[in-house]
């Protein structure tokens, strides 16, 4: 179990360290999910946004570029030509861990990015703070549970294409509809934490789920 | 390099009693005409509103039960490929898939126009977010997703590996919708929200069309299933392909 950890662990500093060094991933994601909030902002331009408009536009933007940032994650492996190391030094479960934590950050931080930006931009009120953090956490989890192993998926695809958003997008309808409902609640005219107890145990099912059946699914796609 | 014939006959092809499978599709097929005749010129009940759209529920529900049918028969044949690397068994696990997917859109087709003449009379609305037919959406963009992923790759054994898992991960999040897609709209449909389920409303002679619906649009898809895979069954004995 320890050495299970220690590999999940090496896996994920690997991670962090290369993305530290190229910092590409990280600086593509900011200026996409800067330029995503820009255009929205302009094309709404003046107009008042209702609660439930604005949480549905950030999440939106929110899916979109996770979607496309995790998408990476397994395809640069194979570029790299690091694949093989990984397969002789760890074992599959490791491999998926040590992503699945990579990726959990990498959205997590998107998520704290685009909410700040989308509050400065379009001037929305938060009144549940707490509430709102705990919706960003959950739909992280949610987001990058679901998108780690569909990033697998892709990195052994032919083409490697923009296949990923295809994918993941029919899966995504049920934390979608959660985390939009559990934000809209944070805003104003919501009811806080009081109206939201069913979507937040949505949110932290639907997470688990993913993660136990990508940790079941992961070892027929990662090894051949 | 083996004859045409040979590569016809090796592999065990699956044991089918010919004479069993040809009487049970005539039965099937005779039912399917029967049930469309009956569902048709048998005389219904007239309530208000409703009048002969009532007749929509000898073909629209069935269609449902024969998605759900299929995406169970998928899904089982996902499984056991994932266990057994055979590739029958994806070449079940596709055609179920495809099969249910028209049977998919027909009941979504027939549910939209009949909502458009019933529940939302006199308005325009030919979409509306009923959690039903939302679920039935995502399913489809679902199975969508999964006949695409399947043309991206070359070699039959990844590429019936990597869709079955798709196949199964993109299942566990449908029971998810159940519960939280009631919560988002209210739902004008039969069973839901205190609307009484048909079982309530149904007259009594109208269940003598509606059940042998069930069982033969079931038997339909059966039939269709079982032919597209014996063709792609020959198909992959021919090539050693599946796609």
């Amino acid at each position: 179990m320890l050495r299970w950890l220690h590999g999940a662990w090496a896996v994920f500093e690997k991670d962090i360290k290369l993305e530290l060094r190229s910092r590409y991933a990280i600086n593509t994601m900011l200026l996409f999910v800067l330029s995503a909030l820009f255009l929205t902002a302009f094309a709404v331009g003046q107009e008042t946004l209702t609660p439930r408009i604005e949480s549905a536009l950030l999440w939106i933007v929110i899916v979109f570029a996770a979607a496309l940032g995790l998408g990476r994650s397994f395809v640069s492996e194979q570029e790299r030509g690091t694949v093989l190391l990984l397969l002789l030094h760890t074992q599959g479960g490791m491999v998926y861990a040590g992503k699945l934590l990579f990726n959990f950050l990498f959205v997590l931080g998107l998520n704290l990015l685009a909410m700040a930006t989308f509050v400065l931009l379009v001037g929305v009120q938060v009144v549940a703070p707490g509430l709102l953090l705990t919706t960003l956490v959950l739909g992280a989890l949610g987001l990058a549970g679901a998108t780690t192993l569909l990033a697998a998926i892709i990195a052994r695809t032919a083409t490697r294409g923009p296949l990923l958003p295809v994918l993941v997008f029919p899966m995504l309808i049920p934390l979608l509809l959660a985390v939009v409902t559990a934000t809209r609640h944070a805003l104003p005219d919501g009811q806080g934490w009081s109206a939201v107890g069913d979507e937040l145990l949505t949110l932290v099912g639907f997470a688990g789920v993913v993660i136990s059946a990508s940790i079941i699914l992961f070892d027929y796609v990662w090894y051949d | 390099m083996p004859t045409l014939t040979e590569r016809l006959t090796k592999g065990g092809s699956p044991k089918v009693n010919v004479e069993r499978y040809r009487t049970i599709r005539t039965i099937v097929l005779v039912a399917v005409t029967a049930v469309a005749a009956g569902g048709f010129l048998l005389e219904i009940p007239r309530i208000q509103i409703l009048e002969h759209t009532a007749r929509n529920l000898y073909f629209h529900v069935p269609m449902w039960f024969t998605l759900m049918a299929a995406v169970l028969v998928s899904a089982y044949h996902s499984l056991r490929f994932l266990q057994t690397g055979d590739l029958r068994r994806d070449v079940r696990a596709r055609e179920a898939a495809l099969v249910g997917v028209v049977f998919g859109i027909l009941g979504l087709l027939t549910g939209m126009v009949w909502a458009r003449f019933t529940w939302y009379q006199g308005t325009n609305i030919w979409w509306n977010f009923d959690p039903k037919q939302s679920m039935a959406a995502v399913q489809l963009l679902i199975y969508g997703a999964y006949l695409v992923l399947r043309t991206a790759f070359d070699e039959p054994q990844k590429r019936g590996r990597i869709a079955a898992v798709y196949n199964l991960f993109a299942l566990v999040t449908v029971p998810f919708l159940l519960y939280i897609l009631p919560r988002q709209a209210p739902s004008l449909h039969p069973g839901a929200d205190g609307n009484p389920a048909f079982s309530d409303f149904t007259a009594p002679s109208m269940r003598w069309v509606l059940y042998p619906a069930f069982a033969s649009f079931i038997g339909l898809f059966w039939v269709i299933y079982t032919q597209r895979v014996r063709a792609a069954l020959l198909k992959l004995r021919l090539y050693g392909d599946t796609d």
